[in-house]
Protein backbone atom coordinates (compact mmCIF):
# COMPACT_ATOMS: atom_id res chain seq x y z
CA UNK A 1 0.00 0.00 0.00
CA UNK A 2 1.83 3.66 -1.14
CA UNK A 3 0.97 6.44 1.63
CA UNK A 4 1.48 9.57 0.47
CA UNK A 5 2.51 11.97 3.38
CA UNK A 6 2.18 15.51 2.40
CA UNK A 7 1.95 18.92 4.21
CA UNK A 8 3.69 22.58 4.29
CA UNK A 9 6.63 23.18 6.07
CA UNK A 10 7.29 22.37 9.55
CA UNK A 11 3.85 20.59 10.31
CA UNK A 12 5.61 17.69 11.38
CA UNK A 13 5.33 14.67 8.91
CA UNK A 14 9.01 13.25 9.25
CA UNK A 15 8.43 13.71 13.43
CA UNK A 16 5.09 11.98 12.64
CA UNK A 17 6.28 8.98 10.91
CA UNK A 18 9.43 8.26 13.21
CA UNK A 19 7.14 8.66 15.79
CA UNK A 20 4.78 6.21 14.57
CA UNK A 21 7.74 3.76 14.02
CA UNK A 22 9.07 4.45 17.26
CA UNK A 23 12.31 6.36 16.58
CA UNK A 24 13.40 9.55 18.27
CA UNK A 25 12.18 12.60 17.60
CA UNK A 26 13.82 15.03 18.97
CA UNK A 27 16.89 16.15 16.27
CA UNK A 28 14.41 16.28 13.09
CA UNK A 29 16.04 18.80 10.51
CA UNK A 30 13.73 19.75 7.32
CA UNK A 31 13.27 17.07 4.70
CA UNK A 32 15.24 18.07 1.30
CA UNK A 33 13.93 15.06 -0.59
CA UNK A 34 12.14 12.46 0.72
CA UNK A 35 11.80 10.38 3.70
CA UNK A 36 10.77 6.79 2.92
CA UNK A 37 9.84 3.85 5.22
CA UNK A 38 8.36 0.53 4.85
CA UNK A 39 6.91 -1.26 7.28
CA UNK A 40 4.32 -3.89 7.80
CA UNK A 41 1.12 -2.69 9.87
CA UNK A 42 -2.15 -4.55 10.31
CA UNK A 43 -1.20 -7.39 8.04
CA UNK A 44 -0.12 -4.81 5.38
CA UNK A 45 3.25 -3.93 3.57
CA UNK A 46 3.03 0.17 3.97
CA UNK A 47 5.40 2.29 1.82
CA UNK A 48 5.02 5.60 3.55
CA UNK A 49 6.64 8.42 1.23
CA UNK A 50 7.06 11.85 3.04
CA UNK A 51 8.56 14.29 0.67
CA UNK A 52 9.66 18.12 1.89
CA UNK A 53 7.36 20.77 2.28
CA UNK A 54 9.01 23.89 1.70
CA UNK A 55 7.48 25.89 -1.10
CA UNK A 56 10.72 25.14 -3.61
CA UNK A 57 9.84 21.46 -3.02
CA UNK A 58 5.95 21.65 -3.64
CA UNK A 59 6.33 21.68 -7.58
CA UNK A 60 7.69 18.67 -7.38
CA UNK A 61 5.39 16.38 -4.99
CA UNK A 62 3.22 15.56 -8.48
CA UNK A 63 6.12 13.48 -9.23
CA UNK A 64 5.03 11.37 -6.48
CA UNK A 65 1.14 11.17 -7.10
CA UNK A 66 1.44 7.59 -9.22
CA UNK A 67 -0.20 4.48 -7.43
CA UNK A 68 -0.92 6.61 -4.42
CA UNK A 69 -3.55 4.14 -2.23
CA UNK A 70 -3.66 6.92 0.43
CA UNK A 71 -2.88 10.70 1.22
CA UNK A 72 -1.95 12.11 4.62
CA UNK A 73 -2.50 15.63 4.92
CA UNK A 74 -0.12 16.97 7.65
CA UNK A 75 -1.54 20.29 9.76
CA UNK A 76 0.33 22.27 11.92
CA UNK A 77 -2.69 22.62 14.16
CA UNK A 78 -0.82 25.65 15.76
CA UNK A 79 0.05 27.90 12.22
CA UNK A 80 -3.23 30.08 11.87
CA UNK A 81 -1.31 32.10 9.91
CA UNK A 82 -0.44 29.68 7.18
CA UNK A 83 -3.99 27.80 7.42
CA UNK A 84 -5.54 29.16 4.49
CA UNK A 85 -2.07 28.47 2.42
CA UNK A 86 -2.42 24.94 3.84
CA UNK A 87 -6.16 24.62 2.72
CA UNK A 88 -5.35 26.16 -1.29
CA UNK A 89 -2.38 23.54 -1.14
CA UNK A 90 -4.95 20.57 -0.49
CA UNK A 91 -7.41 21.89 -2.58
CA UNK A 92 -5.08 21.46 -5.55
CA UNK A 93 -3.83 18.31 -4.70
CA UNK A 94 -7.87 16.96 -4.22
CA UNK A 95 -8.17 18.18 -8.03
CA UNK A 96 -5.21 15.67 -8.98
CA UNK A 97 -6.23 12.97 -11.41
CA UNK A 98 -3.49 10.26 -10.18
CA UNK A 99 -4.48 10.82 -6.40
CA UNK A 100 -8.53 10.03 -7.45
CA UNK A 101 -9.78 7.45 -5.55
CA UNK A 102 -7.12 7.66 -2.72
CA UNK A 103 -8.35 7.80 0.93
CA UNK A 104 -7.57 10.80 2.77
CA UNK A 105 -6.17 11.12 6.32
CA UNK A 106 -5.68 14.66 7.65
CA UNK A 107 -4.08 14.85 10.77
CA UNK A 108 -4.48 18.33 12.87
CA UNK A 109 -0.71 17.81 14.53
CA UNK A 110 0.44 19.63 17.33
CA UNK A 111 -3.28 20.04 18.65
CA UNK A 112 -1.52 19.69 22.28
CA UNK A 113 0.12 23.77 21.89
CA UNK A 114 -1.47 26.47 23.75
CA UNK A 115 -3.39 28.44 20.78
CA UNK A 116 -3.89 25.28 18.53
CA UNK A 117 -7.12 25.50 16.59
CA UNK A 118 -9.40 22.95 16.88
CA UNK A 119 -10.12 19.77 14.52
CA UNK A 120 -13.85 21.47 13.37
CA UNK A 121 -12.80 24.69 12.92
CA UNK A 122 -9.72 22.65 11.01
CA UNK A 123 -12.09 20.61 8.86
CA UNK A 124 -14.02 24.21 8.18
CA UNK A 125 -11.36 25.94 6.78
CA UNK A 126 -9.77 23.18 4.55
CA UNK A 127 -13.31 22.63 3.74
CA UNK A 128 -13.62 18.84 3.95
CA UNK A 129 -17.43 18.53 4.48
CA UNK A 130 -17.64 19.33 0.81
CA UNK A 131 -14.84 16.86 -0.44
CA UNK A 132 -16.85 13.88 -2.53
CA UNK A 133 -14.29 12.31 -4.41
CA UNK A 134 -12.29 11.04 -1.64
CA UNK A 135 -13.01 8.76 1.65
CA UNK A 136 -11.48 10.95 4.24
CA UNK A 137 -11.27 11.75 8.03
CA UNK A 138 -9.92 13.91 10.30
CA UNK A 139 -7.91 13.10 13.53
CA UNK A 140 -6.41 15.53 16.11
CA UNK A 141 -2.77 14.25 17.24
CA UNK A 142 0.47 15.01 18.83
CA UNK A 143 3.39 13.45 16.83
CA UNK A 144 5.80 13.92 19.81
CA UNK A 145 3.64 11.93 22.23
CA UNK A 146 1.88 9.91 19.69
CA UNK A 147 -1.47 10.46 20.77
CA UNK A 148 -4.34 8.97 18.85
CA UNK A 149 -1.64 8.34 15.60
CA UNK A 150 -2.25 4.60 15.88
CA UNK A 151 -6.15 5.15 15.32
CA UNK A 152 -5.87 7.58 12.82
CA UNK A 153 -3.22 4.64 10.86
CA UNK A 154 -5.76 1.98 11.59
CA UNK A 155 -8.55 3.95 9.65
CA UNK A 156 -6.71 4.71 7.40
CA UNK A 157 -5.36 1.07 6.32
CA UNK A 158 -9.14 -0.48 7.02
CA UNK A 159 -10.71 2.16 4.57
CA UNK A 160 -7.96 1.45 1.78
CA UNK A 161 -8.48 -2.07 3.09
CA UNK A 162 -11.86 -2.20 1.69
CA UNK A 163 -11.19 -0.61 -0.74
CA UNK A 164 -9.16 -3.43 -2.47
CA UNK A 165 -11.16 -6.08 -1.55
CA UNK A 166 -14.44 -4.35 -3.35
CA UNK A 167 -12.19 -4.42 -5.99
CA UNK A 168 -10.91 -7.66 -5.99
CA UNK B 1 41.03 -12.44 6.33
CA UNK B 2 38.34 -12.93 9.18
CA UNK B 3 41.26 -12.41 12.01
CA UNK B 4 42.12 -9.59 10.53
CA UNK B 5 38.87 -7.92 10.20
CA UNK B 6 38.13 -8.26 13.80
CA UNK B 7 41.37 -6.64 14.56
CA UNK B 8 40.92 -3.31 12.93
CA UNK B 9 37.05 -3.34 13.23
CA UNK B 10 35.03 -3.55 16.55
CA UNK B 11 31.84 -5.68 16.81
CA UNK B 12 29.01 -3.32 16.16
CA UNK B 13 30.75 -0.79 13.66
CA UNK B 14 31.52 -0.15 10.19
CA UNK B 15 34.25 1.76 8.54
CA UNK B 16 34.70 2.95 4.76
CA UNK B 17 37.96 1.36 3.71
CA UNK B 18 40.30 2.42 1.16
CA UNK B 19 40.58 -0.39 -0.43
CA UNK B 20 38.13 -2.79 -1.18
CA UNK B 21 39.11 -6.49 -0.49
CA UNK B 22 38.56 -8.87 -3.85
CA UNK B 23 36.77 -11.76 -2.54
CA UNK B 24 37.35 -15.16 -4.32
CA UNK B 25 34.57 -16.32 -6.45
CA UNK B 26 31.88 -18.10 -5.03
CA UNK B 27 31.56 -20.27 -8.35
CA UNK B 28 32.73 -20.99 -11.87
CA UNK B 29 29.98 -19.88 -12.89
CA UNK B 30 29.17 -16.84 -10.54
CA UNK B 31 32.89 -15.98 -12.42
CA UNK B 32 31.82 -16.30 -15.93
CA UNK B 33 28.16 -14.35 -15.32
CA UNK B 34 30.28 -11.53 -13.85
CA UNK B 35 32.74 -11.17 -16.57
CA UNK B 36 29.74 -11.63 -19.17
CA UNK B 37 28.23 -8.10 -17.79
CA UNK B 38 31.54 -6.59 -17.60
CA UNK B 39 31.89 -7.30 -21.31
CA UNK B 40 28.07 -5.93 -21.89
CA UNK B 41 27.53 -2.18 -22.45
CA UNK B 42 24.54 -1.81 -20.75
CA UNK B 43 24.13 -3.53 -17.75
CA UNK B 44 20.53 -4.09 -16.91
CA UNK B 45 18.36 -4.68 -13.20
CA UNK B 46 17.84 -8.27 -14.80
CA UNK B 47 21.34 -9.03 -15.14
CA UNK B 48 21.87 -7.75 -11.49
CA UNK B 49 19.01 -9.97 -10.39
CA UNK B 50 20.73 -12.79 -11.94
CA UNK B 51 24.27 -12.69 -10.68
CA UNK B 52 24.33 -16.44 -8.65
CA UNK B 53 26.76 -14.81 -5.89
CA UNK B 54 28.92 -11.58 -4.56
CA UNK B 55 30.93 -9.79 -7.71
CA UNK B 56 34.68 -9.79 -7.34
CA UNK B 57 34.29 -6.00 -8.58
CA UNK B 58 32.05 -3.08 -9.23
CA UNK B 59 30.73 -3.39 -12.73
CA UNK B 60 30.98 0.40 -13.63
CA UNK B 61 33.38 2.56 -13.20
CA UNK B 62 32.84 5.68 -10.65
CA UNK B 63 32.59 7.74 -13.91
CA UNK B 64 29.39 6.11 -14.42
CA UNK B 65 27.48 7.90 -11.97
CA UNK B 66 26.34 10.66 -14.15
CA UNK B 67 23.78 11.75 -11.57
CA UNK B 68 26.31 11.62 -8.82
CA UNK B 69 24.43 10.05 -6.58
CA UNK B 70 26.58 9.33 -3.08
CA UNK B 71 25.21 7.05 -0.34
CA UNK B 72 26.04 9.28 2.89
CA UNK B 73 24.64 7.49 5.85
CA UNK B 74 23.84 3.78 7.22
CA UNK B 75 21.95 2.47 9.62
CA UNK B 76 20.64 -0.61 11.47
CA UNK B 77 18.35 -0.75 14.62
CA UNK B 78 17.00 -3.47 16.93
CA UNK B 79 12.99 -2.20 16.40
CA UNK B 80 12.33 -4.59 19.67
CA UNK B 81 14.41 -2.85 21.77
CA UNK B 82 14.65 0.86 20.05
CA UNK B 83 18.70 0.56 20.02
CA UNK B 84 20.32 1.71 17.12
CA UNK B 85 22.97 -1.36 16.17
CA UNK B 86 25.42 0.71 14.40
CA UNK B 87 25.22 4.14 12.31
CA UNK B 88 28.00 5.00 9.54
CA UNK B 89 28.22 8.51 7.84
CA UNK B 90 30.20 9.84 5.72
CA UNK B 91 31.83 13.16 7.10
CA UNK B 92 30.74 16.42 4.85
CA UNK B 93 32.76 16.84 1.56
CA UNK B 94 34.46 20.84 2.37
CA UNK B 95 35.12 20.89 -1.42
CA UNK B 96 33.14 19.09 -3.79
CA UNK B 97 34.99 20.57 -6.42
CA UNK B 98 38.66 18.74 -5.53
CA UNK B 99 38.74 15.77 -8.00
CA UNK B 100 39.60 12.58 -5.96
CA UNK B 101 42.08 10.10 -7.51
CA UNK B 102 40.19 6.88 -8.62
CA UNK B 103 41.20 4.80 -5.87
CA UNK B 104 39.21 7.31 -3.34
CA UNK B 105 36.58 7.26 -5.33
CA UNK B 106 36.31 3.78 -5.43
CA UNK B 107 36.77 3.83 -1.33
CA UNK B 108 33.62 5.70 -1.13
CA UNK B 109 31.07 3.32 -2.72
CA UNK B 110 32.21 0.65 -0.30
CA UNK B 111 31.20 -0.24 2.94
CA UNK B 112 32.35 -2.80 5.58
CA UNK B 113 30.26 -3.53 8.53
CA UNK B 114 31.05 -5.83 11.26
CA UNK B 115 28.46 -7.70 13.18
CA UNK B 116 28.36 -9.58 16.73
CA UNK B 117 26.81 -13.27 16.53
CA UNK B 118 24.07 -12.05 17.95
CA UNK B 119 23.06 -9.81 15.29
CA UNK B 120 21.54 -13.08 13.62
CA UNK B 121 19.42 -13.76 16.36
CA UNK B 122 17.30 -10.98 15.78
CA UNK B 123 13.68 -10.36 15.12
CA UNK B 124 13.10 -7.32 13.52
CA UNK B 125 15.48 -5.04 12.63
CA UNK B 126 15.08 -1.57 10.59
CA UNK B 127 17.76 -0.63 7.64
CA UNK B 128 18.32 2.71 6.63
CA UNK B 129 19.93 4.86 3.46
CA UNK B 130 20.58 8.23 2.66
CA UNK B 131 21.39 9.10 -0.29
CA UNK B 132 22.25 12.68 -2.14
CA UNK B 133 21.39 13.42 -5.65
CA UNK B 134 23.43 16.10 -7.68
CA UNK B 135 22.62 18.85 -10.40
CA UNK B 136 19.97 17.17 -12.50
CA UNK B 137 16.59 15.23 -11.44
CA UNK B 138 16.27 11.36 -11.67
CA UNK B 139 13.44 10.28 -13.34
CA UNK B 140 13.74 6.66 -11.82
CA UNK B 141 15.73 5.35 -9.28
CA UNK B 142 16.08 1.82 -8.27
CA UNK B 143 18.01 0.46 -5.69
CA UNK B 144 18.66 -3.69 -5.29
CA UNK B 145 20.04 -4.91 -2.40
CA UNK B 146 21.69 -8.60 -3.02
CA UNK B 147 22.56 -10.04 0.58
CA UNK B 148 24.62 -13.18 0.43
CA UNK B 149 26.65 -15.76 2.44
CA UNK B 150 28.79 -17.36 0.39
CA UNK B 151 26.80 -18.63 -3.16
CA UNK B 152 23.49 -18.69 -0.94
CA UNK B 153 21.13 -15.40 -0.97
CA UNK B 154 19.84 -14.47 2.28
CA UNK B 155 18.09 -11.59 1.70
CA UNK B 156 17.23 -9.78 -1.70
CA UNK B 157 15.30 -5.89 -1.43
CA UNK B 158 14.31 -4.33 -4.28
CA UNK B 159 12.91 -1.16 -4.45
CA UNK B 160 11.80 1.50 -6.67
CA UNK B 161 12.17 5.31 -5.56
CA UNK B 162 11.04 6.56 -8.61
CA UNK B 163 11.81 10.28 -9.08
CA UNK B 164 14.55 12.00 -6.94
CA UNK B 165 14.62 15.62 -6.92
CA UNK B 166 17.97 17.50 -7.76
CA UNK B 167 19.85 18.31 -4.90
CA UNK B 168 18.17 16.60 -2.85
CA UNK B 169 18.84 14.31 0.43
CA UNK B 170 17.22 11.61 0.70
CA UNK B 171 16.20 8.39 3.21
CA UNK B 172 15.14 5.37 3.07
CA UNK B 173 14.26 2.83 6.11
CA UNK B 174 12.98 -1.16 5.23
CA UNK B 175 11.87 -2.81 8.46
CA UNK B 176 11.60 -5.73 8.28
CA UNK B 177 11.79 -9.68 10.15
CA UNK B 178 15.42 -10.78 10.03
CA UNK B 179 15.42 -13.98 7.42
CA UNK B 180 15.51 -16.92 9.45
CA UNK B 181 18.08 -19.30 9.10
CA UNK B 182 18.45 -22.39 10.45
CA UNK B 183 21.05 -23.19 12.99
CA UNK B 184 23.24 -24.99 11.17
CA UNK B 185 23.80 -21.78 8.90
CA UNK B 186 23.95 -19.37 11.85
CA UNK B 187 26.81 -21.49 13.37
CA UNK B 188 28.67 -21.28 9.40
CA UNK B 189 27.96 -17.47 9.39
CA UNK B 190 28.98 -17.45 13.02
Amino acid sequence: MRVLILGLDNAGKTTLMKKFLGEPTDTIEPTLGFDIKTVHFKGFQLNLWDVGGQKSLRSYWKNYFESTDALIWVVDSSDRERLSQCAEELRKLLEEERLAGASLLVLANKSDLPGAIDVNSIAQVLDLHSIKSHHWKIFSCCALSGERLITAMTWLCDDVGSRIFILD
Amino acid sequence: MKAEQQQTIPTGSATFPAQMPRPPPVTEQGVATEAELLAKEVITPADVLSLPGITQGFLCSPQANVYNIEFTRFQIRDLNTQQVLFEIAKPEAENQEIIQPESVQDAARYVRYRFGPSFLRLKTVGATVEFKVGDYPVENFRMIERHFFKDRLLKCFDFEFGFCIPNSRNNCEHIYDFPQLSQTLTLKVD
